[in-house]
C-alpha cells in the first residue's frame, strides 16, 4: 500500500516537473536587458501589455516582464522587497507609500533628464510636488484618484432636480428630495451613498471630502514637518451632523441598503462619491445606466482630493538608464489617452489632448476640470498618516450608529475632540505635533 | 440504530449538508454568468444566460496551465515531506520517553501558535541570504513540516499501535528502523492520509507566502493568480468565482483519492 | 485500549517502553552490559528516537524556531520594516499594550470568538462524525459535502458569505423572516458582526474536525461497541462511557488545534471587512488582525511584535492547560 502511493507521488512529480520544463515563459534566455515591472493595479494590465509590447517591438534585445498583485499585497511585497534589494527594476507606488522609502534612503533620484520632464509643463504643479522630496524629483507622474459626484440622471429628471448640486447645501437638499421611503418608513433608495463603515481608512477618507468644503481637514500643518488635527472645528462638526442628520433625521441613507458603487450600479442610490475607475465598472456591469459626473459642491472651498501614483525605478536595478528609457517610452500621449479610455484611470500627464476620449466619454470630463480655482489637495504624506486615518475612521464608525448624537450639538462637538485628542497623542508620539 | 433514530439521522445530516453545499452551488452558479448578471439584484441563483467567457478569462489574462503546474509541484512535494516528518515525529514521539522529549514536543507545537503572517518577514530576510529568492525551494521552505501534522501522528500512534506489538517485533529481533516501516506505519494509513489531506490543503491554498517570494511570474501558484481578479474596487465576481472552482477541484479529486486510506487504513489493523 | 490499563500496572524500563512480561525486572532476556549509566538497548532505542527526530528539528528550527524568535526579538525595538535603524526600547511596546483599546477589543472579540468556534464546531465535528463513521448509506457522499469548504480557498468564500450576510437581500435574513425574525445586521452591526464570523469561520472548519473524528472513531476496536450493546447500554449512555472515553485522545487532539486555529483567525475578517465594493462589512477586530494592521499598515513592527509575543503566550497557556486537563482523562 506505501509503496503504490510513494510510487504514485514520485509519477506525479515526474510528470509536474516535465510539465514545468515545457510550459516555462518562452524567449528571453539571450536578451541583453531584463526589465521587470511592479504595479498594485491589476486593471492597468492592458496597457502595459501594449506599452512592453510596442517597447520590446522597438528595441529587440529588452524583455520586460509584468507582474501585477492586488494593492495591499502588494504594498507587503514591496515591504518586504526593497529593503533587501529583491524589488523590481520599475515600481509603480502612490507617492504616500513611496516616500517612506525614499526618507530611508532606499529609492534614487532621478536622473537630470528625467527630472527636466517632470518639470515641464508636462504636469501640474500638484503632480510636480508629489513626485518630489526635499526639492529633488525621484519619480514621473503616472495616474491619480481624483473624486467626483456621480449622479443618476434619470432618477434626477424623475424628482425634478435640473443639475448637480453645486453647493454643499444643494447636495444636502437634493439628497432629501431624492430619497424614497416605503409605507414603514424605512429608505429604499437612499439620496446619497455615504460611507458608514467598512476596515481600513475609507470611512474617514470620505468623510475628509465632504468636511473639505466646509474649510476642514484631518490634519492641518502648523508649520514645516509639523501637524495638528484640522476638524475638531466648525467645519468637522457640520459634517459629522450632515451624516447623522442623514441616517437619522432626514433620511437619505441608511445602513440596511447597499452602498457604494454595487448601489449605484443596481440603481439602489440616486449619487455619491467616488474616483474615476467606476465610470470603468458602470460600463462592465451596468451599461443601461443613465448617469453623468459633477464636480464637488462648493462651500467655504472648492476642490476635490488627488492621490497620486508615480512610477519609480529601484535602487536594485541592473540597468535603470534602459528602466528609466522605458518610463519615458510609456509616458507618450497615446498610452495616456488609453490609459483614461479603456481603464478609467486618470493621467497626471496635462499637455496631452483628451479631448477624443471626452466626446466617447463625457462622464470623464468632471475630473479634469480645467478652472484654475478648484483646487486637487492632497493628505499630507507623513509616516503615522495611514495610522491617524484609520483610528479615525473606527471612532467615526461607532460614532455613525450612535443614534442619540443626531442633533446633539454638544455630543457631536466632544466626539470630534476625543478623536482629535488621539491624533495628537499620535503625532506627539513621533515628534510630529505642532501649534 | 432504530428506523425513527436513522430517518432522524438522515434528516438532520441532509440538512446540514445543504447548509454546507449551498454557498458553492452559489458561487459555481455566478462562475457561469454574464458580468451584467452578476450585480444583479434579487439575486438569482441560475444563470439567466450562461456563459464560458468568465473561464475563458481566466485562462487568457495568465498563463494558468503554468500556474497549476506549479501548484501541483509544490504541494506534491509538500505533502510528501510533511508526512514523512510528522510520520517519524509523530510516532517517537507517541510510543517512546527519550531524554527531552516533553520540551521538543512543546516546541514542535508552540511553533503552530503563531501564523507565518507574523514571522514570514524574517524567515524572507534567510531566504534572501540564501539565494532562495524567486525559487521552488524557498516557496517551499514553510511548507516542508506541519506542527499539526505531528501532533495528529503522535496521538493516532499512541492511541492504537500497542505496545504488545511493538514489543513482540523487538523479541523476534527486528530493529527499530524495521518496526517503524513494516509494522507501525501500515496501521497509520488512515491517519497518514488525514495529514495528507491537511498538508495539501495548505500547500495548495497558501497565498501570502508564494506571492512574496516569487519575483516573477513562472513561479507563481494558483492562489497568487486568481487574486490578480480581486482588484481593489471591485471584484471581478464572474472571474473569481470560475477561478475558486478551478482551484477547488484538484483538492476535492484528492479528498476522494485520500478518502479511501482514511477508511481503508482501519481495514489492515490485522492485529485485532 | 488495551493496553491502558496495564501500562500503569507494569513497570518501564528506561527505554520507555512496557516490556512484556517484566514483572520480574528481567523479562527472560540476558542482562546487557551497561554503557554510560544505561543498557545498551536503551542506547540503541535513545539513538534511533534522535535519529528520527533530527531531520524534524532541523527543518523546524531553521523555518520555525529561528524566524519566531527573530519577530519576538522585535518587540524590544521599534522599527517600521523598512529603515536600517531599529532603536531599543525596552518593554515600553509592552506597557503601552494595556493602554490601546484596539488590542483590549482584539483580545475580548478573539477569546470570545475562540470558545464560541471551539465548542461549535467541536461538538457538530462530533455530532456529524459519529454516524458517518458506522458506514451509514451515502456516507461518501456526506463526508465529501461537509469537508468541501474547509477544502476551498478562504477568498472567494468570504466573498460569497458577504452575499449571504446581506442585510436586505441575503438568503440568511430571508429565511428568518419566514419564522417571523426581523432583518438582521449581519455584517453592519458590531456586536453581531461577530456571530457572523462565528457562523463563517463554524462552517468552515467543521469537515477538518469530522474528518479527524471518523478517523478517532474509526480506531475503536468494534469489540467494544458490541460489548456495550450486549450489556444493554444504549445511545447516550453508551457514548459518554463507553465511546467518549476511548475518544479522548482525539477529543484532545481537535481542541487542541481548533483553539490555535480560533486564535489564528484572519482571513475571513480581513475579506469580510475590506474596503472593497461590495459593502464593506463591520471589522471584527481580532488579535491577528491588529498585529497585521500594526506591522504592515502603521509600520509599527515593534509594537506588533510585542502583540504578537502576548498572543503566543496566551495560546501557549491555553495549550498548556488542555493538554494537561485532557490527557489526565484520556489515560484514565
Amino acid at each position: 500500500m506505501k509503496r503504490q502511493h510513494a510510487r504514485w507521488i514520485v509519477i506525479v512529480l515526474i510528470a509536474g516537473l516535465l510539465g514545468l520544463g515545457g510550459t516555462a515563459v518562452p524567449g528571453g534566455a539571450a536578451a541583453a536587458v531584463n526589465l521587470s515591472l511592479w504595479g498594485g493595479y491589476p486593471e492597468i494590465m492592458p496597457v502595459y501589455q501594449r506599452v512592453v509590447a510596442d517597447y520590446q517591438h522597438e528595441h529587440p534585445e529588452a524583455k520586460v516582464t509584468i507582474l501585477i498583485t492586488q494593492l495591499r499585497d502588494y504594498e507587503r511585497k514591496l515591504a518586504a522587497s526593497i529593503p533587501s534589494d529583491t524589488a523590481g527594476d520599475i515600481l509603480e507606488m502612490a507617492s504616500a507609500t513611496m516616500d517612506r522609502y525614499i526618507e530611508a534612503g532606499l529609492i534614487p533620484k532621478a536622473p537630470p533628464g528625467i527630472a527636466q520632464f517632470v518639470r515641464s509643463r508636462s504636469f501640474g504643479g500638484a503632480a510636480q510636488d508629489h513626485a518630489a522630496v526635499g526639492g529633488d524629483v525621484y519619480g514621473v507622474p503616472w495616474f491619480m484618484g481624483v473624486g467626483a459626484i456621480f449622479y443618476n440622471t434619470a432618477m434626477f429628471k424623475a424628482a425634478g432636480v435640473s443639475r448637480p448640486p453645486q453647493t454643499m447645501d444643494e447636495l444636502v437638499a437634493d439628497a432629501k428630495k431624492l430619497t424614497t421611503r416605503d409605507a414603514q418608513g424605512r429608505v429604499t433608495r437612499s439620496g446619497i451613498s455615504l460611507r458608514l463603515f467598512g476596515g481600513g481608512s475609507g470611512v474617514a477618507e470620505k468623510f475628509a471630502i465632504l468636511m473639505w468644503p466646509f474649510g476642514g481637514e484631518i490634519l492641518t500643518q502648523a508649520s514645516p514637518g509639523k501637524y495638528k488635527a484640522g476638524y475638531d472645528n466648525a467645519a468637522g462638526q457640520a459634517t459629522l451632523a450632515m451624516h447623522l442628520d442623514a441616517l437619522y433625521a432626514t433620511p437619505a441613507d441608511s445602513f440596511d441598503l447597499k452602498h457604494d458603487a454595487e448601489a449605484f450600479e443596481l440603481a439602489q442610490t440616486a449619487m455619491f462619491e467616488r474616483e474615476s475607475w467606476v465610470v470603468g465598472d458602470i460600463a462592465q456591469h451596468a451599461p443601461s445606466l443613465q448617469y453623468m459626473t459633477a464636480p464637488m459642491p462648493r462651500a467655504k472651498r472648492w476642490g476635490t482630493i488627488f492621490n497620486p501614483v508615480n512610477l519609480y525605478v529601484s535602487r536594485s536595478a541592473k540597468n535603470p538608464d534602459a528602466a528609466w528609457d522605458f518610463v519615458k517610452f510609456l509616458m507618450q500621449p497615446q498610452y495616456q489617452r488609453q490609459l483614461l479610455a479603456d481603464v478609467g484611470w486618470l493621467p497626471q500627464r496635462q499637455d496631452v489632448n483628451y479631448d477624443p476620449v471626452f466626446a466617447r466619454i463625457p462622464q470623464y470630463r468632471a475630473f479634469l476640470i480645467k478652472d484654475k480655482t478648484y483646487v486637487y489637495w492632497s493628505m499630507p504624506e507623513i509616516r503615522d498618516f495611514d495610522e491617524i486615518e484609520t483610528k479615525l475612521a473606527d471612532r467615526l464608525v461607532s460614532a455613525y450608529r450612535d443614534r442619540s448624537l443626531a442633533g446633539n450639538a454638544a455630543a457631536i462637538a466632544r466626539v470630534l475632540h476625543d478623536a482629535a485628542q488621539e491624533t495628537n497623542t499620535i503625532l506627539k508620539r513621533d515628534g510630529l505635533y505642532g501649534e | 440504530m432504530t428506523r425513527t433514530r436513522l430517518a432522524a439521522t438522515h434528516l438532520a445530516l441532509a440538512a446540514g449538508a445543504i447548509a454546507m453545499v449551498f454557498p458553492f452551488l452559489w458561487m459555481i452558479a455566478t462562475s457561469f454568468k454574464p458580468a451584467t448578471e452578476v450585480v444583479q439584484f434579487p439575486p438569482r441563483l441560475l444563470p439567466h444566460a450562461p456563459t464560458l467567457a468568465n473561464y475563458a478569462r481566466v485562462f487568457a489574462t495568465a498563463p494558468f496551465a503554468r500556474f497549476f503546474l506549479n501548484s501541483l509541484v509544490i504541494t506534491t512535494a509538500s505533502t510528501a515531506i510533511v508526512v514523512t516528518t510528522s510520520s517519524a515525529a509523530g510516532y517517537v514521539f507517541g510510543k517512546f520517553r527519550f531524554p527531552g522529549d516533553a520540551l521538543l514536543f512543546v516546541v514542535f507545537l508552540a511553533t503552530a501558535i503563531l501564523p507565518l503572517e507574523t514571522y514570514m518577514v524574517p524567515l524572507y530576510l534567510v531566504m534572501r541570504d540564501w539565494h532562495w529568492i524567486n525559487t521552488y525551494q524557498g516557496m517551499l521552505a514553510p511548507y516542508l513540516v506541519m506542527s499539526f501534522g505531528v501532533f495528529i501522528m503522535r496521538q493516532y500512534f499512541r492511541a492504537t499501535v500497542p505496545d504488545e506489538l511493538l514489543d513482540a517485533a523487538r523479541m523476534d529481533g527486528a530493529s527499530e528502523w524495521r518496526i517503524f516501516t513494516q509494522v507501525a506505519l501500515p496501521n497509520a494509513v488512515s491517519a497518514m492520509a488525514a495529514v495528507a489531506i491537511i498538508a495539501a490543503i495548505q500547500a495548495w491554498t497558501a497565498f501570502i507566502w508564494p506571492l512574496i517570494i516569487a519575483s516573477t511570474q513562472d513561479l507563481y501558484t494558483m492562489e497568487v493568480g486568481l487574486a490578480f481578479f480581486q482588484q481593489r474596487f471591485t471584484v471581478d465576481y464572474g472571474a473569481i468565482t470560475a477561478g475558486a472552482t478551478i482551484s477547488m477541484l484538484p483538492i476535492v479529486v484528492a479528498f476522494l483519492l485520500f478518502r479511501r486510506y482514511i477508511s481503508e487504513g482501519i481495514a489492515l489493523t490485522g492485529f485485532r | 485500549m488495551a493496553s491502558t490499563g496495564s501500562r500503569r500496572a507494569q513497570p518501564r524500563d528506561a527505554g520507555g517502553v512496557v516490556r512484556a512480561g517484566a514483572a520480574n525486572g528481567r523479562g527472560g532476556l540476558p542482562v546487557p552490559t551497561r554503557v554510560f549509566g544505561l543498557r545498551r538497548v536503551t542506547m540503541g532505542r535513545y539513538l534511533f528516537c534522535y535519529l528520527m527526530v533530527a531531520g524534524p528539528l532541523l527543518l523546524f528550527v531553521l523555518f520555525r524556531v529561528i524566524p519566531i524568535a527573530r519577530t519576538l526579538e522585535l518587540s524590544v525595538f521599534n522599527w517600521d520594516l523598512i529603515s536600517p535603524t531599529r532603536p531599543y526600547v525596552g518593554l515600553a511596546n509592552f506597557a503601552a499594550l494595556p493602554q490601546d483599546s484596539n488590542f483590549r477589543l482584539a483580545l475580548t472579540n478573539t477569546t470570545v470568538f475562540a470558545v464560541v468556534t471551539v465548542v461549535s464546531s467541536v461538538a457538530l465535528g462530533l455530532a456529524v462524525a459519529i454516524p458517518l463513521a458506522r458506514r451509514l448509506r451515502l456516507e461518501g457522499l456526506y463526508q465529501l459535502i461537509y469537508f468541501v469548504p474547509f477544502v476551498t480557498p478562504t477568498v472567494p468564500e468570504a466573498v460569497v458569505w458577504k452575499w449571504i450576510f446581506d442585510t436586505r437581500y441575503g438568503v440568511l435574513n430571508y429565511l428568518l423572516s419566514l419564522v417571523g425574525v426581523g432583518p438582521v445586521g449581519w455584517l453592519t452591526e458590531p456586536r453581531v458582526a461577530l456571530w457572523a464570523l462565528v457562523i463563517l469561520s463554524v462552517w468552515k472548519g467543521l469537515g477538518y474536525n469530522m474528518v479527524l473524528f471518523i478517523v478517532g472513531l474509526r480506531a475503536i476496536p468494534a469489540e467494544y461497541t458490541e460489548a456495550g450493546q450486549i450489556d444493554g447500554a444504549t445511545g447516550w449512555t453508551h457514548f459518554r462511557f463507553l465511546t467518549l472515553p476511548l475518544l479522548m485522545p482525539t477529543v484532545l487532539l481537535v481542541c487542541v488545534l481548533s483553539t490555535i486555529s480560533a486564535y489564528n483567525v484572519f482571513t475571513q475578517v480581513y475579506v469580510l471587512a475590506s474596503d472593497i465594493q461590495g459593502a464593506p462589512g463591520s471589522v471584527v477586530r481580532v488579535l491577528i488582525y491588529d498585529i497585521f494592521e500594526n506591522a504592515f499598515r502603521f509600520y509599527r513592527m515593534g509594537y506588533a511584535s510585542a502583540e504578537a509575543s502576548v498572543l503566543f503566550a496566551i495560546v501557549l497557556l491555553l495549550t498548556a492547560v488542555q493538554l494537561r486537563v485532557l490527557q489526565s482523562r484520556a489515560e484514565a
